[in-house]
Order: structure tokens, then sequence, then C-alpha cells
């Protein structure tokens, strides 16, 4: 089993130091990302709030199911996650590989499970610009509503394919070469910050796409 | 990290993880209750709530170092002019939104 003794880089006096400062650095980019997501809800809100029946008409055809188990996923991968990081920082190797494999296959399900739903989507002929057809009772606003959803859930896809590709990476570099150890695991805390904060853009997607229009 | 501070126990982080799967049903069960334009305000409160779950103790903000609160809050601080000032443009135009 390896487990480098790891030093810290030239700049910091130790490896606490270090690791803050990678924890504060990934903080920034969440930060950026928080503004991001949140002027893609502002367009949201503000497009509900003009055209609340529509948006409630067209959101009917949101796969509530598929939603669901992926909320459930992706909460369930938060929890694998800190647990793994919990794991590296009791010097529990073994825990720390299997929890890790158990949130990129949680990441994998969430995406196979978008996947079917985008394909359910495409059946449904909700897809603006490419495969489109207005249902009954329906106005133009209802395809900003599945404009929205199709930039926002695919940006969310891409996100988390990033998350899954940054576990990976620790899982099968970084902890394979002992680079993940109990006296430094900032780089594993530093990835479970960006996945739970793609946590958390899902958690605000849920309602916002669908919830609406279901009474 | 080292971070040099102690981690929390696993048992929270699954009592959190318990809320935040009950506080989905519980948000699930509200569209379905006819709150009308109350439920928007329901299920995004439902929302914060758990995003602040996951903030505080997934994202370990409770920890140190404290300065994390600060690039933390930095993203909702800005967040609010963009939208107070951006509301605002619209809330002052007249016949928007045409429903009310």
């Amino acid at each position: 089993m390896l487990s480098r003794t790891i030093a810290p880089e030239i700049q910091y006096a130790d490896l606490s130091q270090q690791g803050e400062t990678a924890q504060l650095g990934m903080w920034v980019f969440i930060t950026t990302e928080t503004l991001f997501f949140g002027a893609l809800l502002f367009t949201y809100f503000l497009y509900r709030i003009s055209y609340p029946h529509e948006f409630a008409i067209a959101a009917k055809d949101a796969v509530l199911w598929c939603g669901s188990i992926n909320i459930g996923l992706i909460m369930t991968s938060s929890l694998t996650m800190v647990l793994a990081i919990n794991a590296a920082a009791e010097g529990r190797r073994r825990a720390l590989i299997w929890w890790l494999i158990g949130t990129a296959f949680l990441g994998l399900g969430f995406l196979g499970v978008k996947g079917y739903e985008y394909h359910l989507d495409f059946n449904d002929r909700v897809v603006p610009v490419i495969n489109f057809v207005m249902k009954p009772g329906e106005g133009p606003a209802s395809e900003l509503f599945w404009v929205f959803y199709w930039v926002a859930t695919g940006l969310h896809a891409i996100h988390m394919t990033i998350g899954i590709c940054l576990v990976l990476y620790m899982l099968l570099w970084r902890v394979r070469r002992g680079e993940i150890t109990r006296a430094y695991y900032a780089p594993l805390e530093v990835v479970g910050l960006y996945w739970s904060f793609v946590d958390t853009v899902w958690i605000f997607l849920f309602p916002a796409i669908y919830l609406v229009g279901r009474a | 990290m080292k971070s040099g501070t102690e981690r929390d126990p696993a048992m929270l982080f699954i009592v959190a993880w318990l809320v935040l799967i009950a506080l989905t049903g519980i948000s699930i069960w509200s569209a379905f209750l006819g709150l009308g334009m109350y439920a928007p305000v329901v299920q995004f409160g439902i929302a914060a709530t758990q995003a602040s779950i996951v903030f505080v103790l997934f994202m370990r903000l409770k920890g140190p170092p404290s300065l994390k609160w600060i690039f933390a809050g930095s993203g909702f601080f800005w967040l609010t002019f963009l939208y107070g000032l951006s509301f605002t443009d619209y809330a002052t135009r007249q016949g928007w939104p045409q429903h009310f």
C-alpha cells in the first residue's frame, strides 16, 4: 500500500496552510458558479412570473420520477463523498476507496437516468428548435420553459461529468499513488466542495422544473 | 487538511442526509396540494433550507477557517444585486407582469 510523505509546496509554511489555500480557491470558483447559475435561475423566475400558466402547462410534461430519483441519487452521492473525506481524514484507505467508487457510480447513475429522461423528452417532442410540438392549451411561452430545461439540465450534466472525472482522478491517480493521506487530503476535500455544490444546483433545479403545475 | 481540523462524525452526515431526503419528500408532496402562488415559495424555501444544510455541513462552512464565510457569502452578496436591480427594473415597468 502506497503512502507517501507529502511536503508542502515551496510557497507554503506547512500543509495546513496549503490545504486552506486550496479550499479557499475552490470557494472563489464556487462564488463564480453561484453567480452563473443564479443568473440562469433569474431568467427562470422572470419568465415564470411573466407566463405562469404556460409554464404550468409545459412543466407537466417534465418526467417527475426521473427528477425525483436523480435528486435522491445526487444527495446520496454528496453523503458518500463526505464519508470518503472522513475516511481519508481517519486514514481508512479501504473505506476511502469504496466511498469514492460509490460516489462515482451514483454520479454515473444520475447521468444514466438523465440520459433516459432526455430520450423520453425527445419522444415527447419537447426539444425546442429540433423536435418541438406545441400541445393543446400551450402558448408560445411554453417553449421558453423547455429552453430553460435543456440549458439548465445540460449545463448541470456537464458539471456532473466534470465531477465524475475529478472523483475518478482522485481514485485512480491521487489515492492509488498514495497522495491522499491522513496527513494531507486537501485535494479530495476540494473535489468534495465542487461535488456538493453541483448537488445544491440540482436542489434548486428540481422544484423549478419538476414541481410546477402538478396540482 | 491536513486540514488540521477535526471532521464531523459520520452519523451527523447520515442524519443530515435523512433530513435532506425527508425535505425532498415534503417538497414533492407540496406540489400536489394546490397551494397556488404559495407553492413556489414553499418549494424554493425548502430548497434553500436543503442547500444551507449542504453548504454548512457537507461543504464544512461551519468549520475553520472562518474566512470561508466571506468567500462563500460573496457569491450570494453579489447575487442580491443581480436579483434586486434586475427585478426592480421589471417591477417598475408598466403592464408587467400581465396577469396581475
